[in-house]
């Protein structure tokens, strides 16, 4: 199971090199992501997570080190780096303001189109696709302008999708939607590595999101990573994570301060529903 | 392309830096009329040589300078090879086929070379290196401002400066982060004919009108928030203010314009 999909080596990038607004965004990091799990990668503003994310499928080739996707260097071809760009799909930051064909159908398809796929296999994969986020049918022959905030999101995450990648990144994918369209996002995200075996990557600000849908975490902070593991594993160091202007999921705070308090509760509680089973069965302990 | 900063303001410290931005536009102005003042060798020389005592007053690298200069290397080419074969003088130095080369024609290039260079350095001197753009929009609006009197609309022709200079930045950023989004699926901009190049655009050109459109509307609302009513009894953060170093600087340029026709008046070589 726990096959490395995409690898870093010794990875640097500095934008900028040799003049004076030089700025590393990532200094010799190393990293594993096993295939087939879906993993967080969590940072404060400018610790270099957006960076990560693009060396993954090749829209910035880093100064030193590899990126290796099944054991082999992405930029062993140069030329061929369009076929990892299909295989690595990377959903950026606020995706909606991409969208530019006039119909939703349309814009769902400009990946797979890109691929050469021919027209039965491109119509099928935008379904798929919109299946995949929960875009009803009757949307996807509306205008982009046509849509909310949230379904225009939805689509653009479905334009990825509808490449089929091996690996699906996304950089802050559930960043300004409400908490119902945040669960939606998500949910997906789940579905579609439950069904096709992909490995999903996330970038996210909420500990919340992270502790309730990924599997192992990333944690960058100061260009480099400085904590890997599960969530359990990463959540369970509250005092270093704050250190690095992180913090632990609310509830895990509360539950924590309810131990201090001398209500004996379990360690290890990242989202509410954990809690609302280890408070039940406390009361009914009782 | 990420850390460009817009225009070609070049932070540093030095007295050129802390002169008023009118001064600024006004001494470049009158930097201009110095330069088509001068006739003979000697005019220019003193021409050429004001231009490298603006570049020592004004702190900034020689590199810099020259990074002014190379866009118009052409245009200098140009004028240089005109000058020398176009020239009609009394005695040729050397023809060659039907090319002639007059020495008036020599002068002439080497003239016009110096004004050309003395005029690039000087307003970007004066104007470009030493002020941002933004304090550059605030001196036109205030030295343009008597049109007012005649109903030009002088503080909203500057606030649209200000506006589209702000936004430079902010566009150029948003096509990276566009051009990267549908890359990533599979977009190619670099193989293909003009044709399929040029339609290879409309992913990005697409989204970047939608979003300049957003981000005006969301500019007039926040504006209007704030309760901006125009350029009427608006008074600035940053007040401009002349002292005593503006109006030295203005009389030395000044000065420095009757000089040069002075040094016009001395019959040495060739006058143009």
């Amino acid at each position: 199971m726990s096959v490395a999909k995409i690898e870093l080596e010794n990875v640097s990038y500095v934008y900028s090199k040799g003049t004076p607004y030089e700025v590393t965004a990532l200094d010799n990091v190393s990293a594993c992501i096993k295939e087939g799990s879906i993993t967080g990668i969590i940072g404060h503003t400018g610790s270099g997570k957006s960076t990560f994310v693009q060396l993954l499928n090749g829209l910035e080739h880093a100064q030193e080190g590899r990126v290796l996707l099944d054991g082999k260097d992405i930029w062993e071809k140069p030329k061929e780096i369009g076929k990892i760009r299909f295989r690595v799909g990377l959903v950026m930051q606020y995706p909606e303001y991409q969208l530019f064909e006039e119909t939703i159908r349309q814009d769902i398809a400009f990946g797979p189109k890109n691929m050469g796929l021919d027209k039965e296999e491109i119509e099928k994969r935008v379904l798929m696709a919109a299946d995949f986020v929960g875009l009803e049918r009757e949307l996807l022959d509306k205008s982009p302008f046509d849509l909310s905030g949230g379904q225009k999101r939805r689509a653009a995450i479905a334009g990825v999708i509808a490449m089929k990648p091996e690996v699906l990144v996304l950089d802050e994918p559930a960043a300004g939607l409400d908490p119902l369209g945040r669960d939606a996002i998500f949910t997906s995200l789940v579905n579609y590595r439950n069904e096709t075996g992909a490995t999903v990557i996330i970038v996210s600000h909420s500990m919340e999101d992270m502790a309730r849908f990924c599997e192992e975490l990333i944690v960058l902070s100061h260009a480099k990573i400085v904590m890997q593991g599960t969530c359990s594993e990463i959540f369970a160091k509250a005092d270093f994570l704050s250190e690095i202007g992180l913090d632990v999921p609310q509830i895990t705070g509360c539950m924590k301060l309810l131990s201090q308090k001398g209500l004996s509760v379990g360690d290890g509680i990242y989202t509410v529903e954990d809690a609302v089973r280890e408070l039940s069965r406390r009361l009914s302990s009782l | 392309m990420k850390n460009i900063s817009f225009g070609q303001y070049y932070p540093a410290e030095s007295l050129i830096h802390r002169l008023d931005a009118r001064a600024k536009v006004i001494l470049a102005l009158l930097y201009i009329v110095c330069s088509f003042l001068c006739k003979n060798i000697i005019s220019f020389a003193a021409l050429a040589l004001s231009a490298v005592v603006l570049v020592l007053l004004s702190n900034i690298p020689l590199k810099a300078v020259f990074r002014a200069i190379r866009p118009i290397l052409f245009v200098m080419l140009f004028t240089v090879v005109l000058n020398v074969f176009w020239t009609k003088g009394e005695s040729p130095l050397f023809s060659w086929g039907i090319l002639t080369v007059y020495p008036e024609g020599l002068y002439n290039a080497l003239f016009m070379l110096v004004r050309i260079l003395s005029l690039i350095i000087g307003t970007s001197i004066f104007m470009t290196y030493t002020t941002t753009p933004i304090e550059l929009a605030d001196a036109i609006e205030q030295l343009l401002a008597p049109l007012k009197k005649i109903k030009i609309p002088v503080h909203e022709f500057s606030m649209m400066m200000t506006v589209a200079l702000r936004f430079i930045p902010t566009l150029i950023e948003e096509t990276e982060k566009i051009t990267a989004a549908q890359k990533a699926r599979g977009a190619d901009f670099s193989s293909g004919g003009l044709i399929k190049r040029a339609k290879a655009l409309i992913p990005i050109l697409v989204p970047l009108v939608i979003s300049a459109f957003r981000r005006a509307d969301e500019l007039a609302t926040a504006m209007e928030c704030r309760c901006y009513r125009g350029g009427d009894g608006r008074t600035k953060l940053h007040v401009l203010h002349y002292d005593a170093k503006d109006f030295l600087m203005m009389a030395v340029v000044v000065v420095f314009g009757v000089l040069l026709i002075g040094l016009n008046m001395l019959a040495i070589g060739y006058t143009m």
